[in-house]
């Protein structure tokens, strides 16, 4: 009996608690500016090597738990874009530029935005004179983090990298992919509302691949906002709500993966692998048939697969099919076809 | 959960992080490192000691022997050999190479944190390695004054000197070999011409006020005064001199490696 009142007088203060909160209104506000707050605001953002222009007024902004892609050719200035949030590029004095990590501008503040923020680097950069365990240890001091809450988190990192078996590894001895993992869980040992991953899965196998692409799904789940950069545009469409396409320093195109494919591309493509053969539906320029030319490749794009499957009919059999367009065609569309000097 | 996620580490943690690292990695093969520093000065001393020394006269020196007049000058070569080969081969190595400041830097810690840090924890290897020798050469008997046992802190600046300067010459150097120009061509003089082996009062004019420039002059004699017991109030200049190396080519080193870290 008493127990019972007990526990009803307790649900009755949280339910009171919950009435007087949750309607008020500066609460609610404060709510949705944390559901919806800008991570990263970059604006005309400039930045040269001697004579190479790697970023050229570049602007974009990143919601919070979002996950944004960049992607590119080489040589596009992906990387630069990245270094320069963390200031370890540092972006050229123009008037025009404006530039706020975590509200913070990276060029005199470093130290709040890193301590907030996990990077991943395109080049390995673990430290080859001690082995994981070490590595992770000595990189949780560099954050001030006690030695018992490190050793608790590094397993806990460990196990969601599944890296539980190499503690004592030494660096050498860990396969590209297992490099790669190590990196992601270095840079979550501070439990970062940022994570900036520069070609996190170039050169894995596919296994790996969808394992790291899980995490960071899951990570987005828990309120991580996620910047990445990848030459994968499977990558892309998985896991990024936004992609920026660039080249030598610019914006081409941003957007919502699928909408971006859905406004730009037909939603069906004839690929042609033999020129020789495709010119024998060359003249057919039909109405709502576009035509491309990719190098020893004819590409027909349609809105209607009807009409190029009557295209296909003409042509001799394993010389081309028919398939959904992607965003490769996307990406090789707005970037080009052609290889270009930086390159 | 980090309980201040706001906040990034105060300076000297930060620092002291840079100084942990490379703690970590010299204790990690403590035994083949830790070698060097007791096994060298025993064949310096048993091969310029027992022979060069034994046909010195010894008016020229001002001590028991020749050892023991070799000994505290030792103790300071050594700091800054080691301090030297640390802030050169291994910065460059670890600059170029192994991208370990790329990793570090991304952590919250600035450039100069890195390299003061750095810088820090050579004074830290002259302070050891100067102890060591200190240890060896006691064993011969030829240092008997416990304020001898002071002597490895003049290490330790030697260390922070050598340190700042090899960052320095570092922040020049495009391909790994310059560093030799830096050992024949700087070091190496050093170690013939700062009184280490032969008292600078004693050296042509000309020389005399070139010992005075040398970094390694200074914390000789102040290694010197501490193994002889021969303590004086112009070991203040000799302090001075120290400072003022310490702070201005640190600031240099940080300055110009900066533009190297940092792109
Ligand atoms: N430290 C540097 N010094 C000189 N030039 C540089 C430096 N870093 C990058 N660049 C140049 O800036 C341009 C952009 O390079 P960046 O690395 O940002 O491209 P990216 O998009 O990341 O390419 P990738 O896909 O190959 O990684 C390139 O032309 C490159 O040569
Ligand atoms: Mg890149």
């Amino acid at each position: 009996m008493e127990n019972a009142r007990q526990v009803l007088s307790t649900c009755m203060g949280k339910l009171v608690f919950f009435c007087m909160y949750l309607p008020n209104p500066a609460t609610m506000k404060y709510f949705i500016w944390t559901m919806k707050k800008t991570i990263i605001e970059a604006k005309n953002i400039f930045k040269s090597y001697d004579e190479v222009k790697a970023v050229v007024g570049l602007s974009f902004s990143v919601e919070s738990s979002k996950c944004f892609g960049f992607l590119g050719p080489n040589g596009a200035g992906k990387t630069t874009m990245m270094k320069m949030l963390y200031a370890k590029a540092l972006r050229d004095k123009h008037h025009e530029s404006e530039l706020s990590v975590l509200g913070f501008d990276p060029e005199n503040h470093e130290l709040e935005i890193k301590a907030r923020t996990g990077i991943v680097p395109q080049e390995d950069n673990l430290d080859v004179e001690l082995d994981v365990m070490q590595n992770l240890l000595i990189y949780a001091r560099f954050y001030h983090i006690r030695k018992k809450e490190a050793v608790k988190r590094i397993g806990e990192l460990l196990e969601f990298m599944e890296l539980g078996d190499k503690k004592k590894a030494p660096i050498r001895a860990l396969s590209g992919g297992m490099k790669r993992r190590l990196l992601i869980a270095r840079a979550l040992i501070n439990n970062p509302e940022l994570l900036i991953l520069d070609e996190p899965t170039t050169g894995l196998d596919p296994q790996v691949r969808q394992l790291i692409w899980d995490k960071l799904r899951l990570l987005k789940q828990q309120g991580v906002t996620i910047l990445l950069t990848t030459h994968y545009m499977e990558e892309a469409f998985q896991i990024a709500d936004t992609i920026l396409i660039m080249d030598k320093g610019k914006k081409l195109i941003e957007g919502n993966p699928v909408t971006l494919l859905k406004e730009n591309m037909e939603p069906y493509v004839l690929e042609i692998i033999d020129k020789k053969e495709a010119s024998k539906v060359k003249g057919n320029g039909k109405s709502g048939v576009r035509h491309e030319d990719a190098g020893e490749r004819v590409l027909y794009y349609s809105k209607n697969v009807n009409e190029l499957k009557k295209m296909a009919g003409k042509l001799l059999p394993g010389t081309h099919h028919i398939r959904e367009s992607n965003l490769e065609d996307l990406f090789l569309r707005t970037t080009g076809r052609k290889l270009n000097a930086v390159q | 959960m980090l309980s201040s996620k706001n906040v990034y580490p105060p300076l000297i943690n930060r620092i002291m992080g840079v100084w942990w690292r490379h703690m970590k990695v010299y204790t990690k093969n403590l035994f083949s490192n830790g070698f060097p520093p007791f096994i060298e000065p025993l064949i310096f001393l048993l091969g310029m000691g027992l022979g060069l020394g034994a046909q010195i006269k010894l008016d020229a020196f001002d001590a028991s022997s020749y050892v023991a007049f070799l000994a505290p000058g030792l103790l300071m070569t050594t700091a800054m050999f080691t301090a030297a080969y640390e802030c050169s081969f291994g910065t460059f190595i670890r600059l170029e190479f192994d991208h370990v400041y790329d990793g570090m830097i991304g952590a919250p810690m600035t450039a100069g944190n890195l390299l003061v840090g750095e810088i820090l924890w050579v004074g830290t290897k002259g302070f050891f390695f100067s102890s060591a020798v200190l240890l060896v050469v006691s064993l011969f008997g030829v240092v008997s004054t416990p304020l001898a046992l002071f002597a490895p802190f003049s290490g330790f600046l030697t260390g922070l000197m050598f340190g700042a300067l090899s960052l320095f010459i570092t922040s020049f150097v495009k391909t790994i070999n310059h560093f030799n120009f830096y050992f024949t061509g700087l070091l190496s003089p050093m170690f013939f011409f700062s009184g280490v082996v032969f008292p600078v009062s004693k050296l042509p004019a000309g020389l005399k006020e070139a010992a005075e420039i040398f970094p390694l002059t200074h914390t000789v004699r102040i290694s010197q005064a501490l193994c002889f017991d021969k303590l004086s109030f112009e070991l203040l200049y000799d302090f001075l001199y120290i400072t003022l190396f310490v702070v201005i080519v640190t600031c240099l080193a940080v300055i110009r490696l900066k533009k190297r870290i940092i792109d």
